[in-house]
């Protein structure tokens, strides 16, 4: 392993800028007094430049935009899409990459979309890493790239060809273009793998509210929709799956939940991991690979138990094993079900991340575990935002 | 749509009973607002359909239910226009000596031959952008073929020029003339021939009619608009449906058909010496002559029949799937529709409509929606092909929960209930119960916004069973007539392969032009025919017709987009307008359908 050259760096290239894990990178970058070159689209609805500016004011650090510079690219086109002069002075600069955009689907019907975004933009983007020959490609990966297979996986290049999803497999693919290109180029790099990241552990705020939050989400729909059978008609269609209010004023919600074994749900709060990036990419050494994960995961017996307090609901119960051909699913199961299939292999997750390369970045600094109290804020601040819809007036 | 008893109130007594236009609320309307701007004098036909107007009531239940209207305001105007002007001593006109219309008296009746301006001009006019309006001398209503005979053989003989009318919904300019107009709506004999699954139909039976009969009797006709008559239907383009799938058009229709020819004589479609109106040429025709019966196919029912509404997010999607469908033969009845059917069909308010428009198209993600109407084998073959669909019960769930879709809270999780596959969430087995339970249909709720003085009347309304049962909407068709509610709806129908990328192409041309001209547009249907083969697209255009301006800009949009349909035709040897149709719709649809030049 090489350390890349010394020298403070003050400026750094940044794909993915919009989007949750994106957008945490540039604020932390800013904060460190940082400037970072947005390349990037504009939505149907915004300018490029209209949409960073939105979670600038979300961060609370719209004062810093100056220290922002905008590129309007497309990665699946020739030079990023840019003209000859902009590409050519943007390489010029030799800044260090951090390529955070993804697609983050799951499902396989949009697998040549995930597959275009995730691989097929790497082309442009790789070309232009080597044409500048940037200090440092870093791309931000996942975790489960690892695919699956064995229980413990190590800070090391993919050797499995089994994979959970779509998603999984094209930061798999990626990693190993990436991993191929750079050598090749003698362009140093970095993987950068998180877990599943949810939101911020201190003050519980979010932009993305899927993965931890799809369940509760579930959880409360379902609830709130019997709640009004219970009050406006005497529970009648509740009574039938056998939901009734406790005496208590919660709302017994029978659902037995089926995870396949007894895992662990490995999740990291977004400061956290927007800090131990920082570290990285502060004093980054090429070719190394870390993981950005959980030491001591959640179980979704904990995650029920607070799901159920957050919530005031008894009754769920955590089954490990599958469903009997003879047992029948009530609706809020069967609806609980249908919105955690995606997600099943994360919540009975077996696999052991191994996370030397990131503890000797970190010193060894943990994130925090999910408390109640952390789950209660972000959850809290979920509701508040209404799931996404109110983010930008919270 | 106040001609027919559609909302099960009976029909308007005076109309009923006088037969003429005029005697109904749409022809009192018309009358009242040429009294009002003094386009014609009080005459005494206009005494007797003031006087016979008793307000009761019938057609602001008939009309608020498509347009959102309530006539009896105005027909309290009408009675009390003639009032003031007989209490101030008006003069009332008397109807003029006339032999020809001593004559045609002579023929049909005292009663039912007149010259009265009052009657003429609710004969006058119609919402077509492309002719004006003509005042007939004549407003006929014969009762039977030999009077219709004695009829034409007068008029030729006075060299009067004619226009035959069945209930006015031709929205072209045809039934109109500054001759006579021939009013068939007297003619509503319905004969079951049980035995030879036919029904012999008048000229004057509306779509609606015959099928309601055809009904009561355990079978199914396959009809059009539910005011339309069926005679003059086939007529002008043959009958289409979404039940042409399985059902055809045109000549596939009806068994035989009696005539009666321009020269007064009468003949039978089935007589060897009849004039081949079988054969088709691609021309602009004329009738033939006028309808005088037809003896209409009559099609099996089976208790099991349901409706599969499939949501799709592009024409493209819906288009593979009813094209599959029509190729393996499943479903009676196959219509890709606009994702605007759940909204502007279903909803009884045009706020209510406006309110949940969106909701379908941004939150549901349906832009398209495929009806396969089916017995509980086609309806299982729907499930088997992998899709999952909005069912009966799951239509009535969302008609009479429409109000609270705009507030569900669990719409918000529809992206990750269709995580994995689109609209997965209805094959969930206990989802319409969480449906159900969500949005608290009620027949109450959905009329909350109706005009509180018939609140009551609509809430009973949509307690009947049927007019939230998806196939009984779709035989009748009564909720269709609601697309019509803001503006005049324009067709634009052509006949052409299920070709995605043609009928994509042809879908954004009909949609540049009218966007050209600032017209309101969109896609109607699209049907397969002859085992999926072929199908006939409406695509429509909106018409404000008061609007001269609108008008104009309407001609042109139409000229174009017929100048664009000849191109496609000309290009693709495929795309039949149904331009080319009219007065030729006994004939065989295979003649329209294919070339063999």
């Amino acid at each position: 392993m090489t350390r890349i050259k010394k020298g403070v760096i003050d400026k750094y290239l940044l794909t993915g800028a919009t989007g949750f894990l994106g957008s945490h990178i540039m604020a932390g970058l800013l904060l460190k007094g940082k400037s970072v070159v947005i390349i990037g689209r504009s939505s149907a609805e915004l300018p490029l430049k209209e949409r960073i500016r939105k979670l600038l004011r979300w961060f609370g650090i719209e004062h810093l935009e100056g220290f922002l510079e905008f590129h309007e690219t497309d990665f699946l086109k020739k030079n990023l899409g840019l003209g000859n002069d902009e590409y050519e002075h943007l390489c010029i600069e030799r800044l260090p990459i951090i390529h955070c955009a993804s697609d983050t689907s799951f499902a396989e019907k949009n697998r040549e979309r995930v597959m275009k975004s995730n691989v097929g933009s790497l082309t442009e983007i790789l070309n232009f890493a080597c044409r500048s020959k940037t200090r440092c490609f870093h791309f931000i990966s996942t975790a489960f790239a690892a695919g699956t297979g064995t229980t413990e996986y190590h800070e090391t290049p993919v050797n499995s060809a089994n994979f959970t999803n779509v998603y999984e497999e094209s930061k798999a693919h990626a990693e190993n273009i990436i991993t191929v290109r750079c050598i090749e180029n003698e362009v140093p790099y970095t993987i950068i793998r998180p877990s599943i990241v949810y939101g911020d552990s201190v003050n519980g705020r979010s932009l993305k509210f899927n993965a931890l939050y799809v369940p509760v989400r579930a959880t409360l729909v379902i609830r709130d929709i019997y709640l009004v059978d219970v009050r406006k008609n005497n529970g009648q269609k509740a009574a039938e799956c056998g939901i009734h209010l406790d005496i208590d004023g919660a709302l017994h919600l029978p659902m037995k939940i089926f995870i396949p074994d007894k895992g662990k749900i490995n999740l990291i709060p977004v400061d956290y991991f927007t800090k131990t990036v920082l570290s990285i990419i502060e004093k980054p050494i090429s070719g190394t690979f870390y993981h950005i994960t959980s030491n001591n995961p959640a179980n979704m017996e904990r995650l029920a138990a607070y799901t159920q307090r957050l919530l005031n609901i008894t009754g769920i119960e955590v089954v490990i094993g599958t469903p009997g051909s003879d047992e029948t699913r009530n609706a809020p199961e069967e609806l609980f079900d249908h919105l955690i299939k995606p997600y099943m292999p994360y919540i009975s997750d077996k696999r052991i991340f191994k996370r030397e390369n990131t503890d000797r970045v970190t010193c060894s600094a943990y994130p925090p575990d999910l408390s109640y109290e952390i789950f209660e804020k972000c959850m809290a601040f979920a509701i508040s935002a209404d799931w996404g819809k109110k983010l930008f007036y919270s | 749509m106040c001609k027919i008893d559609f909302l099960d109130t009976g029909l308007c007594k005076s109309g009923a009973e006088k037969h003429y236009v005029s005697f109904y609320p749409q022809g009192r309307m018309d009358l009242y607002a040429a009294l009002a701007e003094n386009r014609i004098p009080v005459t005494e036909k206009c005494i007797e359909i003031a006087d016979t107007c008793d307000l009761c009531g019938i057609c602001d239940y008939q009309c608020y239910f498509v347009t959102e209207m309530k006539p009896s305001l105005v027909m309290k105007a009408l009675k009390e226009h003639i009032k003031l002007h007989l209490d101030s001593g008006g003069e009332i006109l008397a109807a003029e000596s006339d032999s020809i219309l001593d004559g045609l008296k002579e023929i049909v009746g005292d009663y039912w031959a007149t010259s009265d301006r009052a009657v003429a001009l609710t004969y006058s006019h119609d919402p077509s952008p492309v002719a004006g309006p003509r005042l007939p001398e004549y407003v006929i209503m014969p009762d039977s073929t030999s009077e219709i005979s004695a009829v034409i053989k007068a008029l030729n003989s006075h060299k009067i020029p004619y226009a035959v009318r069945g209930n006015g919904s031709s929205v072209m300019g045809f039934v109109m003339s500054e001759g006579a107009v021939i009013d068939l709506g007297r003619m509503k004999s319905i004969e079951f021939d049980e035995k030879n699954w036919m029904v012999k139909v008048g000229p004057g039976v509306a779509a609606f009619e015959l099928q309601k009969a055809a009904v009561k009797r355990g079978f199914r006709v396959n009809v059009a608009e539910p005011s339309a008559l069926v005679c003059a239907n086939i007529m002008c383009s043959g009958i289409f449906s979404l039940f042409s799938a399985s059902y055809g058009t045109a000549a596939d229709n009806y068994i035989d058909a009696e005539f009666v020819g321009h020269d007064g004589e009468v003949f039978r479609l089935s007589d060897k010496s009849a004039p081949n109106l079988f054969a088709y040429k691609k021309e602009d025709s004329t009738v033939p002559g006028i309808c005088s019966s037809a003896y209409i196919r009559l099609h099996p029912v089976t208790s099991d029949e349901g409706a599969a509404f499939v949501p799709f997010d592009s024409l493209e999607g819906a288009l593979d799937f009813a094209r599959d469908c029509a190729m393996r033969r499943i479903g009676l009845a196959i219509g890709v529709l606009g994702g605007e059917y759940l909204s502007v069909f279903l909803s009884p308010t045009k706020k209510l409509a406006a309110e949940v428009k969106d909701i379908f198209r941004e939150k549901l993600k349906i832009e398209y929606l495929v009806l396969v109407i089916g017995d509980k084998f086609a309806l299982r073959s729907v499930k088997e092909m992998g899709y999952n669909y909005f069912d009966n019960r799951m239509m009535r769930i969302l008609n009479l929960g429409l109000p609270s879709l705009s507030s569900a809270k669990w719409l918000d999780i529809i992206d990750e209930l269709s995580a994995e596959k689109p609209y997965s969430y209805l094959g969930l087995k206990h989802f319409p119960d969480l449906a159900e339970l969500a949005l608290e249909p009620s027949p109450a709720k959905l009329v909350r916004d109706v005009d509180p003085e018939l609140r009551s009347f609509f809430e009973k309304l949509y307690s009947k069973p049927e007019m939230t049962d998806p196939v009984w909407l779709n035989m009748f068709r009564v909720v269709s007539s609601r697309m019509g509610r803001e503006k005049h709806v324009i067709p634009m129908i052509i006949y052409l392969p299920i070709d995605n990328k043609l009928i994509s192409e042809i879908n954004s041309e009909f949609k540049r032009i009218a966007d050209s001209h600032g017209l309101k547009n969109d896609y109607g249907f699209i049907t397969p025919l002859d085992d999926g083969k072929r199908c006939v697209f409406e695509y429509d255009y909106y018409l404000d017709q008061n609007d001269p301006d609108e008008r104009m800009k309407m001609q042109q949009a139409m000229m174009e987009a017929g100048m664009m349909i000849e191109r496609y035709s000309a290009e693709t040897g495929t795309v039949t307008w149904i331009r080319y149709v009219f007065s030729q719709g006994f004939s065989r649809k295979e003649s329209f359908l294919y070339s063999t030049q």
